[in-house]
């Protein structure tokens, strides 16, 4: 599937960040082993394999290793975390397979001089991690509806697709989706956060159940999850109907394709590479010792953390959806360049 | 002891020390061959990481075991479990209940919820299995309707500090809180009238009726007990999590019979193993987390817990089979007719 | 047998083994016909026809081994480790759609054979047996996939999952043939009725010559086989091969049987109860979204479902034993 090889797509990346920094990216070589841990198996995550080798070998990192849960569990991923440990790993890039559950282990990890990141999805505050390097869930959830409700010309029915119940970032993003809503005074209404959406085979049946219940009243879905986008785009190409419309998260080779042919209005891009490669550079000069995070660094506060750095987002329409790739890179490469001076301070 | 429990395939004390003395064997050999092969097995992050999760898998073994020693079952543990969790966050973070005062109501939450199980059980007459299968969706699905799946995370900063705790460098207190009820357990069984009650209850309801034994408030006693042991692995979570979170409990199937099972406790009921269950709690942690730090593909894992408990049980059923031939008393069918029918 | 002559009408339907079913059904029907005009609209109906076709199945693969007092807890593993072999032998081997079917009905019927044959041969609780297996089919699935998914199945294949004649979805042929085949199978077939004699009574069963033990393999190897066409119909559904399917099989394979009548002590099956009772749950979630319930209630629906529905199956027990 296109996105798994999402990564080796970005391969060109490295050749310009080498090309920036020269000699440099030999220069601090390190003998640090750095583990990149997604909260379980995603396809979101497929990108992070390559960002890590990418890092390994452009900033000269011992190994940049991608381990992932075997299932999307919060003890199977510190166990996975304890056992890295064990094998001698020096720095963590973790997507926290629940927000706040992660902290404890963060907090040993901290207590035992390690440094960890949260990437891709923020830990809740107050946490251990040296910072959040992501998307801004809340943000995302919102600038997407927003997207929807233009999209839908200012007034309609909207229901919202989203992940797991029990993951605290759902309840952001339907708190981020109501915010919006609630801006157009009364001519955009939610009817609906249809949750538990994020394993195909329910996501499926819901979706599916929502349309056949619904599809006449309501004017707009807003997915805030990876798979409910695929699962709608998909129900609505089946379909037929371009009356409703659709903002997904996530660029899954489906949802572009709805886009490209009416199905869907659009997606928010995110930029996982980016967070793989950019987090592994971070990680690698805080184990050396050699940097510390500045105490006044231009974080951005978000509701869930007050140490957030966004690895950018946006939104794929017809009309970026060829060019939206080349945008994310120049992303990753303005925030991988800048990102000593504006964050950390170095010896 | 009723007379009638010793028609049933109850393993002979010899019997049952030598299950103990093999499990102990098989577990010193993988403590042996993980040490000798990932030299960080043994240090004291791992050790101290592996005694914190051997806490919460012994407790979640014990909440099946009282169950299973009357002959039934708990598929509720984990819904139970995550109620009292939810019920301490929210009186601690939301009521600002002191510590200790929380976490008792938490208990009791688990021991009522427990009581309810044991309560319906017992008055409809419905095999345990599907009471708790369908108890186990009530309480889950009431637990997110009252707290909209709001973790809480902002409790007092002396739970997470506890959880962090180390005694002796690599030792957590869960464990001995864990150890704690397990002494407690075998004092139950042991010397208790009430213990023995609920082994007879499960050994042969009909004849521990006609001897004067209470079945039904046996059962009900049992499953308030399992609601209660399940609360307080809730709880060990809590300590080790720092938060509340309603995710806890999810996956306790396989580890709340894993334990027990391999310890020697009875599916049909009428014997438990209490120290069988904490070692078959050990075996299973140090597998996982042998194979995780020897870097076999924790995709694999599965598979080999799954393996070991069939190996386990096969042992032991043929070990069983063997003890049951040298015995002229018992009909060697007598177990095979159990494990094909399920009351 | 002769008291029943002498019972109404009404006391003759209530001691019938779905006629609570049917009347929650038509309720359900009707209540939800009138509240929403959506309701009974062409595309909410094959919707509603398609979520029943898998979930079917996995009752039926449930049902069969309830039927002879056995549980299997692997069905949901067994499923997904099915369904990523036909997934697998499609994208990565380019087997042709039949023949990568036949393979994965064929595993699905091996895994349930080695539940039956371990069941017998060593005499555990299939429970216990169930749930290793479970792990094991579960680990291997996991071990092979890495969790992650395959995604490019034949057109053709994918096509049939979302396929239909106006509400009818091209998936509901198969688990309508095997529900056919089941009733015949258990009401007309010499190895059918020895299931449910070794179900009700195993003593006098196998003191009239009945084979229990063979029995026994034959209904787990028959569950693992309707484990397996699940999870293949599951596959075609979703139009990629999932590691995660099956996950969530368990509580629905039993409460569908068990809604349906089924006694766990074995012997007590119905095809068309367990049929009745998983459109009754079709329905009931169907309505659920169509009410805009929270969706914090699902969980707590089902979980009361099952109790009424146990609780009316011993109403209804003591009635007729009473009349």
């Amino acid at each position: 599937m296109n996105h798994r090889h999402h990564g080796a797509r970005l391969r060109a990346l490295p050749l310009l960040a080498a090309a920036l920094f020269g000699l440099a990216g030999a220069a601090h070589a390190s003998d640090n082993k750095i583990a990149l841990i997604p909260g379980g198996p995603h396809p979101y995550f497929a990108p992070w394999e390559q960002a890590g080798k990418d890092a390994a070998k452009d900033f000269g990192i011992a190994a940049v290793d991608f381990k992932v849960p075997a299932e999307w569990k919060l003890n199977l991923q510190t166990e996975l975390v304890e056992s890295l440990v064990t094998q001698g790993y020096t720095a963590f890039g973790i997507f926290p397979g629940d927000a706040v559950g992660i902290n404890s282990t963060v907090e040993e990890l901290t207590a035992n001089n390690i440094p960890s990141l949260a990437l891709a999805g923020c830990a809740q505050d107050p946490t251990k991690v040296s910072f959040c390097f992501g998307t801004d869930v809340y943000n995302s959830a919102y600038l997407g509806t927003k997207a929807l409700i233009e999209a839908l010309g200012g007034k309609g029915k909207i229901v919202h697709l989203a992940g797991l119940l029990v993951d605290p970032n759902t309840k952001l993003r339907m708190d981020a989706v109501e915010k919006a809503a609630s801006e157009t005074n009364g001519a955009v209404t939610v009817v609906q956060h249809i949750t538990d959406t994020d394993a195909q085979e329910a996501a499926d049946q819901k979706i599916n159940a929502l349309l056949g219940a619904q599809k006449d009243e309501i004017d707009g879905l807003i997915s805030t999850a990876y798979i409910p986008s695929v699962v709608a785009a998909k129900s609505l190409r089946n379909l037929g109907d371009k009356r409703i419309k659709l903002v997904g998260i996530d660029d899954d080779q489906i949802v572009l394709d709805a886009i490209k042919d009416g199905f869907a209005a659009g997606t928010m891009a995110q930029n996982p590479y980016g967070q793989g490669y950019v987090g592994a550079y971070a990680l690698d000069l805080l184990a050396s010792g050699t940097c510390t995070v500045k105490a006044d660094a231009p974080f951005v506060k978000t509701p869930q953390t007050e140490r957030f750095i966004d690895s950018g987002t946006l939104l794929i329409s017809n009309a970026n959806a060829a060019t939206y790739k080349d945008d994310l890179k120049k992303i990753t490469t303005e925030i991988q360049t800048s990102f000593k001076d504006k964050y950390l301070d170095c010896k | 002891m009723t007379p009638s429990s010793d028609s049933r395939a109850r393993p002979s004390w010899l019997a049952e020390q030598s299950n103990l003395i093999g499990l102990a064997a098989i577990i010193i050999l993988f403590w042996f061959l993980f040490t000798s092969l990932a030299p960080g097995f043994v240090s004291s992050f791992n050790l101290f990481a592996l005694s914190r999760s051997l806490a919460v898998d012994i407790v979640i073994g014990f909440s099946t075991m009282v169950v299973l020693a009357t002959g039934g079952m708990n598929l509720a543990i984990g819904s139970i479990g995550v109620c009292a969790v939810m019920a301490s966050g929210y009186l601690m973070q939301t009521i600002g209940l002191p510590i200790p005062v929380a976490m008792a109501l938490a208990l009791l939450l688990g021991a009522f919820l427990g009581w309810l199980n044991g309560f319906v059980i017992v008055r409809s007459g419905v095999n345990s299995f599907i009471i708790t299968l369908a108890s186990a969706s009530l309480f889950l699905g009431g637990m997110l309707i009252l707290s909209k799946a709001q973790t809480f995370n902002a409790l007092p900063p002396e739970i997470a500090a506890f959880g962090r705790m180390r005694w002796g460098g690599f030792v957590s207190p869960l464990l001995l809180v864990a150890l704690a009820i397990g002494a407690a357990l075998v004092v139950l069984f042991r010397f208790t009238a009430l213990g023995r009650e609920i082994l007879a209850a499960g050994a042969n309801p009909r004849a521990a009726e006609l001897s004067g034994v209470p079945v039904g408030r046996a059962i009900i006693i049992a499953h308030t007990l399992s609601g209660a042991l399940a609360a307080s692995a809730g709880l060990m979570l809590v300590f080790r999590l720092g938060a509340a979170m309603p995710s806890i409990g999810q996956d306790w199937l396989l580890p709340s019979f894993l334990a027990p099972v391999l310890g020697g406790t009875l599916l049909a009921g009428g014997f438990v193993s209490v120290v069988g269950t904490i070692l078959g709690a050990l075996l299973v942690t140090t597998l996982r987390s042998g194979l995780l730090v020897m870097q076999i593909g924790n995709f694999w894992l599965q598979l080999f817990l799954g393996l070991i408990l069939l190996a386990a049980v096969m042992i032991d059923r043929y070990r069983g089979v063997y003890a049951e031939r040298r015995s002229l008393g018992r009909k060697t069918n007598l177990g095979r007719k159990e494990s094909g029918r399920r009351a | 047998m002769s008291q029943n002559r002498n019972l109404t009408f009404g006391q003759r339907f209530l001691a019938n083994e779905w006629s609570a079913l049917a009347v929650a059904i038509v309720i359900g029907l009707v209540t939800l016909a009138t509240l929403s005009s959506a309701f009974l609209t062409e595309f909410n109906l094959y919707v509603m026809l398609r979520s029943f076709c898998v979930v079917l199945i996995v009752a039926f693969a449930q049902m069969l081994t309830l039927a002879v007092g056995q549980m299997n807890l692997s069905v949901g593993a067994l499923g997904g480790l099915v369904a990523i072999a036909v997934g697998g032998m499609m994208e990565k081997w380019g087997f042709p759609v039949p023949v990568a079917i036949l393979c994965g009905l064929a595993i699905g019927a091996g895994g349930g054979l080695i539940n039956g044959l371990l069941t017998v041969r060593t005499g555990i609780n299939g429970f216990i047996i169930t749930l290793a297996t479970a792990s094991a089919f579960t680990g291997i699935n996991l071990g092979i996939t890495e969790s992650i998914p395959f995604y490019n199945l034949p057109a053709s294949f994918v096509a049939f999952g979302t396929g239909r004649i106006s509400a009818l979805p091209y998936l509901l042929l198969p688990p309508v043939l095997i529900a056919i085949a089941l009733a015949f199978f258990l009401a007309r077939t010499v190895p059918g009725r020895q299931l449910l004699a070794v179900g009700g009574n195993p003593q006098a069963a196998e003191l009239s010559g009945i084979p229990r033990d063979g029995v026994i393999v034959m209904a787990h190897t028959l569950s693992g086989l309707l484990a397996g066409a699940a999870a293949i119909l599951a596959v075609a559904q979703l139009g990629s091969a999932q590691p995660s399917i099956g996950v969530d099989w368990l509580l629905m394979s039993f409460a569908a049987p068990i809604i349906g009548g089924a006694a766990l002590a074995g012997g007590h099956i119905s095809v068309a109860a367990t049929a009745l009772a998983v459109v009754l749950i079709v329905i009931i979630q169907n309505g659920m979204v169509l009410a805009k319930v929270d969706p914090y209630w699902v969980q707590f629906l089902l979980g009361a479902l099952i109790l009424a529905a146990v609780g009316l199956n011993r109403l209804r027990a003591v009635r007729a034993g009473g009349a």
